[in-house]
């Protein structure tokens, strides 16, 4: 891969293609269970939806992709399978679209449909997770722009996921996308702390597949504020979407102190679309609690900052306060994301919000957060194009 | 005001002595449903409160003052005085540096949602009259550098109301409230206009509302049960504060402050570290969502109107969006996780880079002002 453009984004969001699923999973044996878009009348207009397990979704249009819909106020979504734009989901005109915003790679999480285990059958999560699997180790092979990450099986045993662990990354995958507490959101699953985890802990750590928490990691509507019915859905979006970027400034503690960062220290964790300031509060707070308590006489042996600095990584989009406290939070632990083609991208003025952020910080600042971290973190291979790159660089 | 030290701690805990409710409760009508300590037969003391243990372990927290931090008194006889006393709690604040003490609640709930919980309003509000009369008797009058707040019944809200006239009556400076009372049991949405008498009373008495980090465990991770307790202690040190990301949006998206502009309300044990983080990020989902309907900003509601509390943070970095203003010190006395006996050294450390000016705003001024000494 070449750097022309100086800009990894660490957080996008593939669009597979309506067949990816039909094409890849046994017609014989899942039937109409298997995901794909169907047609149905939505207040008298014929609409697509994904169907899945013979369910039909209730969501906002057919693909979560607003930031690519001609709407500057990004209220809508496409309705129908065509009005899709090429450049959300085939990969080849994808790219264009990046270098259009000065993109040189994008990591690449899930997209409508998933959470497969909310279907309740290892089976057919297993089913539906492989055939995503391989649709995104397809986009890899397309492009070594596109950085996939793999979904893994959350309801069958723990050899199961291990083995699609270890599945994916031959594949091509540079990490997995992981619930933030299973045991919240899934009845039944094990506490994220539990050593139930451990052999996948081991094997993401030895083949360096990153674990990748997004958001609130699935913690949304289930640990919150009840909603409030005063609300505008503008308000209620804004007011419930805020506090989940704080979810690791509760998740990291809570692996540090169950003992897991000690017992796997070489596996990184990446926090997507939270923004980077809670870490700062991590650094202090899990510094001064270990200290107060002796805990290393508990097993906690690190420092938790050295744990965070080591192990942890977060993301920007949009901050500039946060920005001041780079050195504090750990400038290799930082990184970029574009959140393509989401609500919050931003996309097509990706230059005018890193400049937003970064604008007056050091050059050799700016291209560790931009790219150089992504390179590191994910290993890629590159070219660098010099001045094509420092133009990024300003 | 007399000022020795140069620092007011907004937030600090007293522990409930064993006779607090016993002495002030009927015992003809409430028996053994008043909250009171028993001797379990393992010989460690449980406090018990309508028929429940309370509290996760121990019968105290004391942490700052046992030999080792991280454990809890099992016994009564074990807690250190100057958990439970007032005269000795004077020697602990003069020893470290602290001038007044705002005091919060232990066994009632460092955000006052213990008695809340309960289903009997008459019973949660003898509870918590009992409470805000021992703080006045035992501590406030002993000493003016002990700093009361009341907690109130959470329902119904003329309760609430009235219990705040007479607790601000006695003497009490602040009023200590459950960030999501609907978490504890079930009553209407903390944001609807029911709760305005509530607002209201605290506006036009010119007392605080202080919503305590950590009341609900509905916005917390919940604990890994095979950790040990001292590794979930830490963990729950760590839960608690960030979930108060939860209180502030709600609070700043609630528009309660929008109707009552006058009223403060007091972060208490959020931490400073993710200030200019949160108020960074609603001010961009505030634009990004198109918001519509508020006067001000997220972050410049809060600064109007709100105030962060940190005891072990670097300060200078959040000072240029936070605002020096909007900031209060604490340490946390006498809980595990207080600085206590190294406040000085602490806030030495916390306060590197600190103008002279802004160092007081939010070592004691902020305070002083808050609490009109």
């Amino acid at each position: 891969m070449e750097i022309r453009h100086g800009l990894i984004s660490a957080d996008s969001h593939v669009v597979l293609d309506k067949d990816a699923f039909t094409n890849r999973m046994s017609q014989g044996q899942w039937g109409d269970r298997i995901p794909h878009v169907v047609e149905v009348e939505d207040n008298g207009r014929l609409v697509h939806r994904w169907s899945v397990d013979g369910r039909v979704a209730r969501s906002r249009g057919v693909c979560n992709c607003p930031a690519v819909i001609d709407d500057p106020l990004r209220n809508r979504y496409p309705e129908r399978w065509e009005d899709v734009p090429a450049k959300a989901f085939v990969p080849l005109e994808r790219l264009k679209a990046l270098d259009d915003d000065g993109v040189d790679a994008e990591v690449l999480f899930p997209n409508d449909p998933g959470s497969f285990y909310q279907y309740k059958d290892a089976a057919f999560e297993l089913a539906c997770v492989r055939a995503y699997n391989d649709a995104l180790a397809d986009w890899r092979d397309a492009s070594d722009r596109f950085i996939p990450l793999a979904m893994i099986p959350m309801l069958g045993s723990i050899e199961a996921v291990v083995a699609e662990v270890e599945r994916a990354a031959k594949a091509g995958h540079h990490g997995i996308v992981m619930l933030s507490e299973p045991s919240t959101i899934v009845g039944g699953l094990k506490h994220v702390g539990d050593d139930y985890w451990y052999p996948l802990w081991d094997a993401c750590q030895s083949l360096s597949m990153h674990v990748h928490v997004h958001a609130s990691g699935g913690l949304g509507g289930i640990l919150t504020v009840p909603p409030w019915s005063g609300y505008t859905p503008h308000q209620a979006h804004a007011a419930y979407t805020i506090p989940t970027a704080a979810w690791p400034a509760q998740l990291i503690p809570t692996l540090i102190f169950s003992g897991v960062t000690e017992r796997f220290p070489g596996l990184k964790w990446v926090f997507a679309e939270t923004g980077i300031g809670s870490i700062n509060y991590v650094r202090a707070g899990c510094d001064h609690e270990w200290e107060r308590r002796s805990l290393w006489t508990e097993g906690i042996l690190t420092r938790p900052s050295e744990v965070v600095q080591r192990q942890m990584y977060v993301n920007f989009w949009y901050e500039v306060a946060g920005i001041e406290f780079r050195h504090e939070i750990g400038l290799s632990n930082i990184m970029w994301e574009s959140d393509y083609p989401h609500i919050a991208s931003t996309y097509p003025d990706s230059r005018k919000f890193v400049e937003r952020s970064l604008g007056g910080i050091p050059t050799e600042e700016r291209s560790r957060l931009l790219f150089e971290n992504a390179v590191g973190l994910y290993g890629l291979e590159v070219q660098e194009s010099v001045g094509a790159a420092r133009s990024m660089d300003r | 005001m007399e000022l020795r030290h140069g620092l007011i701690s907004v937030d600090d805990q007293v522990q409930e002595h064993p006779r607090v409710w016993t002495d002030r409760m009927s015992a003809s009508r409430w028996g053994d449903r008043i909250p009171h300590v028993e001797r379990l037969s393992d010989g460690t003391d449980r406090w018990v409160i309508d028929g429940q243990p309370a509290g996760a372990d121990g019968v105290a927290s004391a942490g700052a003052l046992l030999a080792d931090r991280a454990s809890t008194p099992g016994t009564w006889q074990d807690v250190p005085a100057a958990a439970y006393l007032a005269e000795e709690r004077l020697r602990a604040m003069d020893a470290d540096g602290v001038d007044y003490s705002v005091l919060y609640p232990t066994v009632a709930g460092e955000a006052g949602d213990v008695f809340g919980q309960l289903n009997d309003p008459e019973l949660e509000l003898a509870c918590v009259r009992a409470y805000n009369d021992f703080l006045i008797e035992e501590w406030s009058t002993k000493n003016n550098r002990f700093i009361p707040q009341c907690i109130v019944p959470i329902s119904p809200v003329e309760a609430t109301v009235a219990e705040i006239r007479r607790a601000v009556g006695q003497g009490h400076r602040g009023v200590i409230y459950p960030a999501i009372p609907m978490h504890l049991r079930d009553v209407p949405h903390v944001n609807d206009d029911a709760y305005d008498p509530v607002w209201d009373v605290c506006q036009s008495l010119g007392v605080p509302i202080c919503l305590h980090a950590g009341s609900s465990p509905k916005t917390r991770l919940p604990l890994h049960p095979k950790v040990s307790a001292r590794l979930t202690g830490a963990i729950e040190a760590m839960t608690g504060p960030a979930s108060g990301v939860f209180d502030v949006t709600n609070v700043l998206f609630s528009r309660i402050l929008q109707r009552f502009p006058q009223l403060k309300v007091v972060f208490a044990g959020s931490t400073l570290g993710w200030a200019t983080f949160l108020l960074e990020y609603a001010d961009h989902q505030f634009e990004q969502d198109h918001c519509e309907g508020y006067d001000l900003k997220p972050s410049e509601m809060f600064r109007r109107q709100c105030l962060f509390t940190g005891w072990y943070d670097s300060v200078a970095p959040q000072i240029p969006f936070v605002g020096a203003t909007s900031m209060m010190w604490a340490t946390k006395f006498p809980a595990t996780t207080s600085t206590w006996p190294e406040t000085r050294a602490v806030i030495g450390r916390c306060f590197e880079g600190v103008g002279e000016a802004d160092r007081a705003q939010v070592l004691w001024k902020n305070a002083a002002d808050l609490y009109r000494l």
